[in-house]
């Protein structure tokens, strides 16, 4: 019995020691340079090999198969693998919070793809983990980045780098509930005072004015911004003085009054409330700042929807950039991040943003965006387009994910009641300070 | 003699090694999934926790001593949290405990429709744990079956009611989720417990004309108390990991108030730019915390019982 407790005993302390020198150098991990071996190295072994095998990268993406984009997205990729036979894109799709974890799961194996098609929001997650190519290295991507539209592509802008280039955007406008306005014999918002006006005579026992799906930066920013505030400083060095500021103040106070008076709603505030979708659908909510999705899915719902661009505040209409961004990874070899690139090059021309905007993508492309077939997929494509204009981007810094966490807490315990505005607000402004302190 | 007796003991100990070195051929594909599995991400978390632990493979883990744990103890929403796990703990174990016993008497004092009636308090413990949160949700929501009652049938009141809005009524709800599906796992337990208690001590405790609430109280618990000791040791363990429930009904909101330990490990592990070193050192004194509660539920119940030791 005492070898078997001594072997217990030796199997316990090679545990310990395998789990020890996981800590230490990180060598035994893949690097750029032994990932993966190339086709070319293959064909090279081969000898000459007269068939050449096509250099194959890999596309990770979250295009919506429901809206009709895996289809498009196949007939670019048979365009795009005609013209360069050399090249073969294995694309992957994978579900928003999916496509995030797996690039997680991949950061600490090395295991990543070649091309990734995702939300503008990564950026700086994927960047604080040091895995993206810096794309504006590449030599000729200023004139691409010239084809697109700046404030979009801004968002794949890190100091001076860009660590991506822009695929798609949107930004947020005012959908209503025509019924319900026409019922209650209210004309369409022209200001944002207006607006919660409207809100509060919009709700009663059955329906609730304005729902709002979270309470970051991607929800409270526009207010902020359109009322002359800003939730941090331009150059994202500190928070105090501006999410705790008189503006963001009045905002998030005015959006805990509607709360209290059941005017304002959503899940995050009230997990008994209906999601957004759900809302629309059954006609509780009459209001909403929401993205281009939201037409699509409230005329499926056979809701009458208006839309409108956000009502301007004393500041104007300052929308939120939303959208997808196209990056690159460091673990690709030289050959695969050229493969890369042409792809990618080939997904911002105009023919593809203009594929891919007849089945609800809003181009970023200039010349896609005034393209008469977009125009005819996308009929509220103006709407947007006069958004973008003055739409800005959440600052793209590497601790935004955690700073944009710090704010929806303390906005929604503002806005619940749970804390008076301003002192939340201080406590928000200080924690992001202290995060930003730390290394 | 001493020749004899010396020869038998080295027949005998070589015996024994033998016999260890079969026992530990045997063991060993057991025991290197249980090594590879549980032994190593045990010890690999309890590393990481004195790290800031970074997963982007380029990176390097620094050590910062005990900064992690400090970390956890200075968090408001890890105490909330923690509040909260207690409180659903607190409230379902003994509730399931006290309903499956409750059940299992019934079903036990039956002879027909026995099957039938464990069959469907078993039902629950087999349904998906997303799909009856789902359910729940919709029960208890702004628009739910409960305040459609309320306020279209029964006319109480006008307005809806809140159930799922702020933090006590929201854990509220989802404990009674927690209870509800977990009776029919507790019923089968006990069932086999009592099947267990010999008949002979309910025949004599009925020749000295016991009632059936002393029998239960000097027969029956007695006789049961290492499975209750076993119930209550690992409903804590599965209160201390309840996810799906606050996942899917409440999803911690607002403003974090309804997180309870394991989400809002999940919620800073995959919900932001993953504090690993973090969501380590909060495993590691939950996982001390539920030790801690084992060890006191065996020296407060001592589980001597017939046949020895649990």
């Amino acid at each position: 019995m005492r070898l078997f407790s001594r072997f217990l005993a030796a199997l316990l302390l090679l545990s310990l020691l395998f789990s020890m020198t996981g800590c230490g150098g990180q060598s035994s991990l893949p690097s750029a340079t032994d990932k993966p071996p190339t086709e070319t190295a293959e064909t090279n072994d081969e000898g000459n090999a007269s068939s050449k095998k096509p250099i194959e990268i890999e596309f990770w993406h979250n295009y919506d198969a429901g809206a009709g984009q895996i289809d498009v997205l196949e007939q670019l990729i048979a365009e795009f693998e005609r013209e360069n036979p050399d090249i073969k894109v294995n694309h992957l799709y994978l579900e928003w919070s999916a496509l995030r974890s797996n690039v997680f799961a991949g950061a600490s194996t090395g295991e990543l793809p070649d091309v990734l098609r995702g939300d503008i929001g990564f950026v700086p997650q994927f960047q604080s983990l040091d895995i993206l190519f810096e794309m504006s290295s590449l030599p000729d991507y200023n004139d691409v980045a010239s084809k697109i539209m700046e404030a979009p592509n801004s968002t794949a802008k890190m100091g001076d780098k860009f660590y991506g280039i822009a695929a798609n955007t949107n930004t947020k406008i005012l959908f209503y509930n025509k019924k319900m306005f026409a019922d209650a014999g209210l004309s369409i918002p022209k200001t944002l005072d207006e607006m919660w006006d409207c809100a509060e005579k919009l709700s009663n026992s059955k329906t609730i004015g304005f729902v709002e799906a979270w309470t970051g930066v991607w929800n409270i920013g526009q207010y902020i911004w359109s009322y002359g505030g800003d939730v941090m400083a331009p150059d994202n060095s500190t928070a105090t003085g501006y999410i705790n500021g008189p503006v963001s103040v009045a905002v998030v106070q005015k959006l805990a009054d509607l709360y209290k008076k059941k005017a304002l709603s959503g899940p995050t505030l009230d997990p008994g409330a209906l999601g957004d979708t759900d809302g629309w659908a059954a006609g509780v909510y009459a209001m909403e700042i929401d993205g281009p999705w939201r037409h699509t899915l409230a005329q499926a719902a056979n809701i009458d929807i208006g839309a409108v661009q956000m009502p301007p505040g004393p500041a104007g209409s300052i929308g939120v950039l939303g959208g997808e961004d196209f990056m690159m990874f460091k673990t690709s070899d030289e050959q695969h991040r050229e493969a890369a690139w042409k792809f990618i090059k080939f997904m911002v021309d105009k023919k593809a943003q203009v594929a891919m905007a007849k089945v609800g993508q809003m181009p970023v492309n200039k010349e896609a965006m005034s393209d008469p077939e977009a125009l005819e997929a996308l009929p509220l494509l103006p709407i947007f387009e006069e958004a973008l204009k003055t739409a800005r981007s959440r600052p793209v810094t590497p601790k935004w994910s955690d700073i944009e966490n710090i704010i929806a807490t303390k906005v929604a315990e503002a806005i619940t009641g749970q804390k008076d505005v301003q002192k939340a607000l201080d406590e928000a402004a200080a924690e992001i300070d202290n995060l930003l302190a730390s290394d | 003699m001493d020749n004899t007796d010396n020869r038998n003991a080295h027949h005998k100990s070589n015996y024994a090694i033998k016999n260890n070195l079969h026992l530990l051929l045997l063991l060993i594909p057991g025991l290197a999934v249980l090594v590879l599995f549980t032994f190593y991400p045990i010890i690999k978390m309890a590393v990481m926790s004195f790290f800031d632990w970074k997963i982007g493979y380029s990176q390097t883990s620094r050590f910062v001593g005990l900064k992690n744990y400090v970390d956890v103890f200075t968090d408001p929403i890890a105490r909330t949290a923690l509040v909260n796990t207690l409180y659903y703990a607190l409230i379902t174990v003994p509730m399931q405990i006290a309903l499956g016993l409750l059940t299992a008497l019934l079903i036990y004092g039956i002879k027909k429709f026995s099957l039938t009636f464990r069959l469907l308090y078993y039902l629950p413990v087999i349904t998906s744990w997303v799909v009856v949160a789902l359910l729940f949700r919709y029960i208890f929501s702004n628009q739910g079956l409960l305040n459609y009652i309320i306020t279209e049938v029964l006319h109480i009141s006008d307005k809806p009611v809140g159930w799922l809005s702020t933090r006590w009524p929201a854990l509220t709800a989802t404990t009674i989720l927690g209870i509800w599906k977990g009776i029919g796992w507790n019923m089968v337990v006990f069932l086999a417990a009592l099947h267990a208690v010999p008949v002979e001590l309910f025949e004599a405790a009925s020749i000295d004309g016991a009632n059936s609430v002393q029998k239960f109280f000097y027969i029956t618990l007695p006789n049961i108390k290492g499975t209750i000791l076993f119930a209550l040791v690992m409903l804590f363990i599965g209160a201390f990991n309840t996810f799906t429930p606050i996942n899917v009904i409440t999803g911690g909101n607002p403003a974090h108030q309804t997180e309870v330990v394991l989400t809002w490990m999940y919620f800073q592990t995959f919900g932001t730019v993953g504090k690993m070193g973090y969501s380590a050192a909060l495993s590691v004194i939950i996982s001390l915390i539920v030790s801690v509660i084992a060890v006191i539920l065996f020296r407060v119940i001592k589980p001597e019982s017939r046949g020895g030791k649990l």
